[in-house]
């Protein structure tokens, strides 16, 4: 007797042009020279640190404290606010989305503009002073290969289920600074290698500052399954 | 001993042989505190038991997850049949020894062959360690020639008593410092692990150490607020707790119930804990002010549990006060544990609502790491390591005062949704950032970055 195929079916197990490759990222803090306990002191080290201590403290603070959904955003925000007790300059830092930035060079210069404008907008701001400094540290990265891989929608969907948050965040968020463009490695892939254009831009909408990154995941597997569905 | 069906039978001990567990209240009369009264008298094993076997690597997997697992795999096997060594300066008791009891195991079941060898000296070697050790915690101290003189005496009869031949050497704390000179003409790689607050170090003793530090490949440290500004690079490692040690593994309901019901803690009513040596520095006397302030609005038992006061006679003072305030309050439970009471504490930290530390100075505070494991709703002072746990109003909430904490007490006695919450995202960064797997990685990463710089 024959099997019956369903369009779905064979939508979900074609084979993409090439498979995607699952791929993961350790990291190890080292403390840098830098310290900050005033506004001035910060402006100072956001131009000289190195740009790992940008990535760490925006990037990769965001997969370290990937469970929490809101009020999270980057480590500067949270000094300024929770340390130095300026709100204004921590509400400017939080709205930062680490997404809009293809490089960590021009993240660098947007923190540096917005904590130059809010000091020269709150000259009395300088003169406060931190309890806790802001210790700049810096992260080195090992790429991992996971050895898993997809050759079509089903399988993706399987492995986006198996791998660990370090990897969503590998291929999802830390992505554009490889690529230097403004998307992800799994839109690219579904885009190039199974064309599927809604999908792929669907997923460059989600809200990674109102979501676990667990969320995150649940999110981009719904979006795939509805694309099977 | 009664069969609580687990391997590891907790210490809970109805033989005669058993001591009392000093569990008391004070009575006040007139003014005047009374003598110690007698709540209840639980009994606790009179000698440490059987150290349990340490786990695998494998059981690690149902806390991690498989993919986490898999990675840590992963990442450690460029590394295999690589050799390391990890000295320090003893094999029993302290935070060190009980680390590297759990790290060596998992690190050889990695397939890098780690070996952990400590130094030896007379008492004159270790008065002066003991001495450094303190100045370098900011006491004073005057270092003496002769001081000098006996610690590189002592560094180097271990010289030659040791080999290093590994091809990656860890030397914990400033003890073993000086064996750093066995590495001139090797290739290897030598790390030095400093796990003291070196942020207001004596400058003598700092100056005397600081070059050989600066020999090593890199050193780590447990906070940024400790590092300074070396030669040489300087990685961070939080400290950590292991999920599947006796004070952190999950317990049984019935064990759980037994040991309160041993303690005398009603566990139908809320109950708030704080479990910390009797020491000043941990500000037990703000935590019973705070309970009494809250008190008046919520209804919930105060425990305060810890040791400390048997064996130092500056703790066996705080622990009279603290009776002494805490008054004939039947709902104050105050224990003095033996320092093999790891079921018991984590029995206890399970049982409570809250956690509370209200230290008025801390390292790291790895209690606060074990209440959050145990996604309790935390309430700790922003203080020391506590605000790198506790994210205010994320992952626990930060005080600053005994009106602080006494009001967040009551917030979070009645507002239970918003305190598991908390819980959750507390049990959650334990989980990514402060775990025993998550260190394991961390040296393998060192050791990884370390061993490719040769290249």
């Amino acid at each position: 007797m024959q099997t019956a195929i369903t369009p779905t079916t064979v939508f979900s197990t074609v084979q993409a042009k090439a498979p995607f490759e699952f791929k993961s990222a350790a990291h190890l803090l080292f403390i840098e020279r830098e310290r900050a306990s005033s506004i001035d002191e910060l402006l100072k080290a956001l131009q000289s640190c190195p740009e790992e201590s940008i990535f760490q403290h925006t990037f990769r603070t965001l997969e370290e404290h990937h469970f929490i959904k809101e009020g999270f955003s980057n480590d500067f925000a949270h000094w300024a606010y929770t340390e130095l007790g300026e709100v204004g300059l921590g509400e400017r830092l939080a709205s930062l989305d680490v997404r809009e930035f293809t490089s960590l060079a021009a993240l660098r210069a947007r923190l540096v503009q917005v904590v130059e404008e809010f000091a020269s907008e709150n000259p009395k701001s300088r003169e406060r002073t931190a309890p806790m400094p802001f210790y700049f540290c810096s992260s080195k990265t090992i790429v991992l290969q996971t050895q898993r891989h997809a050759a079509n929608l089903l399988e993706f969907i399987d492995g986006l289920r198996q791998v660990s948050l370090h990897s969503i965040h590998y291929h999802f968020i830390e992505a554009r600074l490889r690529r230097k463009l403004e998307s992800n490695d799994f839109s690219i892939w579904l885009l190039r290698d199974l064309g599927l254009e809604r999908e792929s831009a669907l997923l460059n909408h989600i809200d990674i500052y109102t979501s676990t990154l667990e969320g995150v995941r649940r999110k981009i597997i719904q979006i795939l399954q509805n694309a099977v569905h | 001993m009664q069969d609580l069906g687990r391997p590891t039978a907790p210490q809970l001990d109805s033989s005669s042989s058993a001591t009392e567990a000093s569990v008391r209240n004070t009575q006040t009369q007139g003014g005047t505190p009374a003598p110690a009264r007698e709540r209840r008298k639980p009994r606790i094993s009179e000698t440490p038991p059987a150290a349990p076997p340490a786990p695998r690597l494998a059981d690690y997997e149902s806390i991690i997850g498989k993919s986490q697992l898999d990675e840590l795999r992963f990442v450690a096997s460029p590394l295999r049949g690589k050799r390391v060594k990890m000295v320090n300066s003893t094999a029993m008791g302290g935070g060190v020894a009980e680390m590297l009891n759990r790290l060596v195991p998992l690190l050889d079941e990695l397939e890098i062959k780690t070996g952990w060898e400590v130094i030896t000296g007379g008492n004159d070697f270790f008065e002066v360690t003991k001495a450094f050790h303190n100045a370098l915690h900011g006491g004073e101290f005057t270092l003496t020639q002769q001081a000098r003189d006996v610690f590189m005496l002592h560094t180097e009869q271990n010289r030659k008593r040791m080999s290093f031949d590994e091809d990656l050497v860890v030397i914990h704390d400033p003890q073993p410092a000086g064996l750093i000179s066995s590495k001139a003409g090797k290739s290897s790689h030598w790390v030095w692990r400093c796990h003291i607050d070196l942020s207001h170090p004596n400058q003598d003793v700092w100056s005397f150490l600081r070059p050989m530090v600066e020999q090593y490949d890199a050193a780590v440290f447990s906070s940024p607020a400790f590092a300074h500004s070396l030669a040489i690079p300087q990685a961070l490692f939080y400290p950590c707790i292991d999920p599947l040690s006796e004070k952190n593994k999950d317990l049984d309901e019935k064990y759980i119930q037994e040991v309160c019901d041993n303690f005398g803690v009603d566990r139908s009513r809320p109950i708030v804990t704080q479990i910390s040596r009797f020491d000043r520095l941990k500000d037990p006397l703000g935590v019973i002010k705070a309970y009494k302030m809250a008190k008046k609005y919520v209804d919930f038992q105060l425990v305060l549990a810890g040791g400390g006061a048997s064996d130092d006679p500056e703790g066996a003072v705080v622990l009279r006060e603290v009776q002494e305030a805490a008054g004939d309050d039947p709902d104050v439970i105050i224990l003095e544990l033996p320092p093999w009471s790891a079921l018991e504490i984590n029995a206890l930290q399970r049982a409570s609502t809250i956690i509370v530390q209200k230290s008025l100075k801390e390292g790291f505070g790895l209690t606060v790491t074990e209440g959050l494991w145990k996604a309790k709703p935390t309430i700790a002072s922003a203080v020391g390591g506590i605000p790198t746990q506790v994210i205010d109003k994320h992952t626990g909430l930060l005080v600053h005062s005994v009106e602080g904490c006494a009001y967040q007490i009551r917030y979070l006695l009645t507002h239970s949704e918003f305190g598991a919450q908390l819980g959750r995202n507390g049990r959650e960064h334990v989980k990514e950032n402060f775990l025993m797997t998550t260190n394991a990685r961390r040296w393998v990463m060192l050791f990884r970055i370390l061993s490719s710089s040769n290249a």
